[in-house]
């Protein structure tokens, strides 16, 4: 092995395009052994020709694939220790769960000894024991979850590759098996790559999150990172409820912002880069993080403000408030009680990340 | 396909775990790692191309030589001045087996007749089948209609042969039709219905009905039920939701059985001998006769053969791309 | 519909239904009549004709070929009208219409036409006429059948099921045997009983292309010309049962297929 660190993925400037459209450009990522990584994106992001480039189901345009140091890029799917757990499952309606998990198995050529002792210890991890005489259509769409995620851990795979897999799951059973499912990544210590389009499921499962865009990574980082540090307009916008404050900035020194915000002086905090005296910046400020009072707050940000719309949210409410002297600034936030009209808004400078785009 | 919990025999994993104690790799394990099998499939899966090239052979040898093959060559036989060669004699290039075609009556009269007979019956067997495929495909329950299909469907699968002489025993001096009448003491003496252009056209409907049923009853059974409920809703009378939703909406099926009844009643050969009468000898009878009597007349039937498939694939052909016209018309 | 358009209809059913069904059955009423003679009325009754269909050894043996001819190139046509399906259903390529056309052509040539045209090739490649023949014939005319349901078949299966065979460690030809294969397994049962009755019902191929030897419809054809008999109707009736059974569990199975996933 050329590596000595912890890497068991490396993507090294591969590009793809499907016709005119381009599906990836120059994608470099490392991953590490006993990660999960989840690729986020909205749809023709890349995030799937990623996960399908590195299941060996699409040659990439140039670029190489290297798993474990071994340059993958040309072989087949069935040439390479990874597995995938596909979107619809792709379980075999003619085989028993005990088949469909011991298929991989049987073509490494295990004895049926080994087949049987290995198949038995995974549907008892996964709890399928009782299931496993079952056809893929006498079960449930969880049950089938987890057959799919057995037949692909079965062959003890380098990496396991997760195409959205929870996406045929109703909201509630999802809840839970997001938990579950973070769960064995742990137990078995096997490196997952996850891809999804639901940023709740990427903030609750990984370790680290890629957000990706036409074709190219916009951030990568952990949830709280992409959170509360989001570094473009595009990773701000599509995690989580924002709101987007844009200004001159008057002064910038030690990551500590200073902008004009209609009139208004606000400080951001900027991450791995100083913006200049007098460029126009824009930060993002998560509405949760908006705190309200009866009088001008301590915090590093205050502002005063009416609040001009409320929707009723069930657990909470959302409300628009317009501050300052301009029409133009209105700043979303949410409030648990009743609170009056007219309100002092206040948030940490900590809170508030100045975007690099 | 959920019903088969049978374990193949080759893998002899039961399920339950109940057969343990093997320390074979299954079949497909001792096969994928068998050094011949690897070495072969290496070999395939080296290149796409390769793989494409080895997929694509055979399915391409096969329908160049098997379906096209009979074809150019009955084309080429109908060139030459005789067929099949005699020994030491090479056959000659001519036009005379094509020009004998406009010469006599005898032939040109039988090729018009089946074209006529062929046409008319498709557009009566359209105009019986139609209201028989709506009812299956619009007033009879889901559950019901593949029962009644599947009862359509029992003539079907008896060949031409037996059908016909169904239809002798139905038709005959002393057949069923005849008996009725003389016993209601509506004729004297039975009616000639046999060996004449009736019993020949009421065969052939009988044979080829249901290749019409099929294809309407497919493409009725595709048009929802709401369209016609939005028609009536928008306030279309019964013949009016016909003519502009039903009828536009199932030409593809009506395209499809006419092409399949005509293409079928061309070529028909069983049915004209059994049936039909000096009077109504068809085309398929006029080849036929080159191939049966001795002497070297086949290149004659090549050219008529081809004569008759080349007029049935352009009539069809032109009838389909008329209703393909239509059917990408204003409806759509 | 009126309620009026709607009765009229459902008596065009049935009278097509009763249409299609009374010539069958008095066929088959036919075969017990005890005479020679074929007409009505029947006055007395008899099941010498069927006893004697099981005992005359050349109707049992032609029985014998035509079953040996039926399943010969009923197997021929799947194997090759799977491989060409898998072709065809496969990644699109220059001239995929053009084998597409070439694979329905049988179909679409009258059948007069094609058993000439048969015939005529036979003679080029100095084929016999007889056993080999037919089954030829037959396993060409029956191709298109098959690909047409087979490929029907092909397009309902998720390519994610090749693929996570694949993922899985098999090649393409495991995959195909392990994955595709006992999916087509309905498509193939209804292609293959319906080829199996194309071929076994053929006529006009069987009649040119036949040696010394006739396959069943032959053999009815040739009496039929020297004579009608309640023998006959005693035949044809045994093929009518043995076609219509092997039809219904043939459309059954397809049935099952539209169903399960």
């Amino acid at each position: 092995m050329s590596n000595t660190d912890n890497t068991i993925v490396h993507i090294d400037g591969i590009s793809k395009s499907f016709g005119k459209t381009v599906a990836l450009q120059k994608l470099d990522m490392k991953i590490n052994a006993g990660e999960f990584v989840t690729f986020l994106g909205p749809s023709g992001c890349g995030k799937s020709t990623t996960l399908r480039i590195l299941g060996g189901f699409e040659r990439p345009d140039g670029g190489r694939v290297l798993l474990s140091g071994k340059d993958v890029t040309h072989l087949p799917p069935n040439k390479r220790k990874v597995n995938m757990v596909f979107q619809d499952y792709a379980l075999f309606p003619h085989m028993t769960v005990m088949r469909n998990v011991s298929f991989g198995l049987e073509l490494k050529r295990m004895t049926k000894d080994q087949i049987a002792a290995r198949v038995d210890e995974l549907l008892s991890f996964l709890e399928l024991d009782a299931f496993r005489d079952r056809f893929p259509d006498q079960l449930s769409g969880g049950q089938r979850q987890r057959v799919a995620l057995a037949r692909a851990l079965a062959p003890d795979p380098e990496l396991l590759l997760l195409d959205e897999p929870l996406g045929a799951l109703d909201a509630r059973l999802r809840a839970q098996v997001q938990v579950e499912l973070k769960d064995i990544q742990r137990r078995t210590g096997k490196t997952f790559f996850f891809v999804t389009h639901d940023q709740d499921e990427a903030l609750t499962m990984s370790d680290r999150i890629v957000v990706m865009n036409q074709g190219r990574v916009e951030q990568d980082g952990t949830p709280e990172d992409l959170y509360l540090r989001p570094k473009s307009r595009f990773v701000a916008e599509f995690i989580g409820d924002t709101n987007l404050i844009s200004g001159e900035v008057k002064h910038a020194k030690d990551g500590k912002v200073d902008i004009d915000w209609f009139g208004m002086n606000v400080q951001g905090r900027s991450f791995d880069y100083t913006p200049r005296t007098g460029e126009l910046v824009t930060a993002a400020l998560r509405l949760e993080k908006v705190g309200f009072y009866d009088k001008k707050p301590e915090t590093g940000n205050a502002v005063q403000g009416k609040i001009v719309n409320r929707v009723f949210k069930g657990s909470r409410t959302a409300v628009d408030v317009r501050v300052g002297d301009v029409n133009t600034a209105i700043l979303k936030a949410y409030v648990d009680g009743d609170v009056p009209d007219d309100v002092w808004l206040g948030w940490d400078s900590a809170n508030m990340a100045v975007l690099q785009d | 396909m959920s019903t088969t919990p049978k374990p193949d025999a080759a893998d002899g994993i039961a399920p339950g775990g109940a057969t343990r104690g093997s320390d074979r790799p299954t079949f497909w394990g001792r096969l994928t790692h068998a050094g011949p099998y690897r070495a072969v499939t290496d070999f395939v899966f080296a290149s796409t191309r390769r793989q494409f090239i080895l997929l694509a052979a055979l399915p391409i040898v096969w329908v160049l030589f098997a379906h096209l093959g009979p074809i150019l060559q009955m084309i080429r036989v109908s060139f030459l001045d005789s067929y099949p060669p005699a020994v030491g004699y090479t056959p000659q290039f001519t036009l005379d087996n094509w020009a004998s075609f406009f010469k006599e009556s005898i032939f040109i009269k039988p090729f018009f007749r089946t074209l006529m007979f062929s046409l008319s019956l498709t557009f009566a067997t359209l105009v019986l089948i139609y209201p028989v495929a709506y009812f299956l495909a619009r007033h009879v329950k889901r559950d019901n209609q593949m029962l009644l299909l599947l009862m359509l469907l029992i003539p079907f699968w008896v060949g031409e042969i037996v059908r016909t002489y169904a239809i002798m025993i139905l038709l005959g001096n002393t057949g069923a039709v005849n008996l009725i009448l003389k016993t209601l003491g509506l004729i004297d003496r039975p009616i000639p219905f046999m060996f004449t252009g009736f019993s020949l056209s009421f065969g052939i409907v009988y044979l080829t009905s249901l290749y019409m049923l099929m294809p309407l009853y497919s493409a009725l059974e595709k048009i929802p039920p709401t369209y016609t409920e939005a028609a009536a809703d928008l306030g279309a009378g019964a013949w009016t939701r016909f003519r502009r939703v039903t009828l536009p909406l199932s030409l593809e099926g009506i395209s499809s059985g006419c092409t399949l009844v005509f293409l079928i009643s061309t070529g028909l050969y069983a049915t004209p001998i059994l049936l039909g009468g000096p009077s109504t000898t068809l085309f398929s009878q006029t080849i036929a006769g080159f191939f049966h009597v001795a002497g070297d007349k086949w290149p004659t039937g090549a050219a008529f053969s081809t004569i008759m498939l080349l007029t049935a694939l352009i009539l069809s052909g032109t009838f389909m791309k008329l209703i393909g016209s239509l059917t990408r018309g204003p409806q759509k | 519909m009126t309620r009026n358009t709607r009765i009229l209809m459902s008596i065009v059913y049935w009278a097509f239904v009763v249409y299609l069904f009374v010539p069958l059955l008095l066929m088959v009423l036919m075969g017990f009549k005890d005479s020679n003679f074929i007409g009505f009325p029947i006055k007395s009754w008899t099941l010498d004709w069927y006893i004697g269909v099981f005992k005359d050894s050349e109707v049992v043996s032609v029985f014998l070929y035509s079953t040996v001819i039926a399943v010969t190139s009923t197997l021929i046509s799947l194997t090759i009208g799977t491989w060409i399906s898998v072709l065809l259903a496969g990644r699109s390529f220059f001239g995929r219409i053009i084998i597409f056309g070439l694979t329905i052509l049988p179909a679409v040539i009258p059948g007069i036409i094609s058993a000439i045209s048969f015939r005529i090739f036979a003679n080029l490649l100095g084929i016999q006429t007889g056993m080999f023949a037919i089954i030829w014939a037959h396993a060409v005319h029956n191709v298109p059948f098959v690909v047409l349901v087979v490929m029907a078949r092909l397009a309902t299966l998720p390519k994610s099921h090749t693929e996570a065979a694949m993922d899985l460690g098999a090649d393409k030809i495991v995959s195909f045997f392990r994955v595709t294969l006992p999916y087509l397994k309905p498509a193939l049962i209804g292609a293959g009983v319906f080829c199996m009755l194309l071929s076994f019902d053929d006529f006009v191929r069987s009649f040119f292309l036949g040696g010394y030897k006739p396959t069943l419809p032959v053999l009815i054809f040739s009496k039929l010309r020297s004579g009608m008999s309640p023998e006959i109707n005693a035949i044809a009736t045994v093929v009518l049962v043995m076609t219509a059974v092997m039809g219904i569990w043939a459309e059954r199975s397809m049935r099952r297929m539209g169903k399960g996933t």
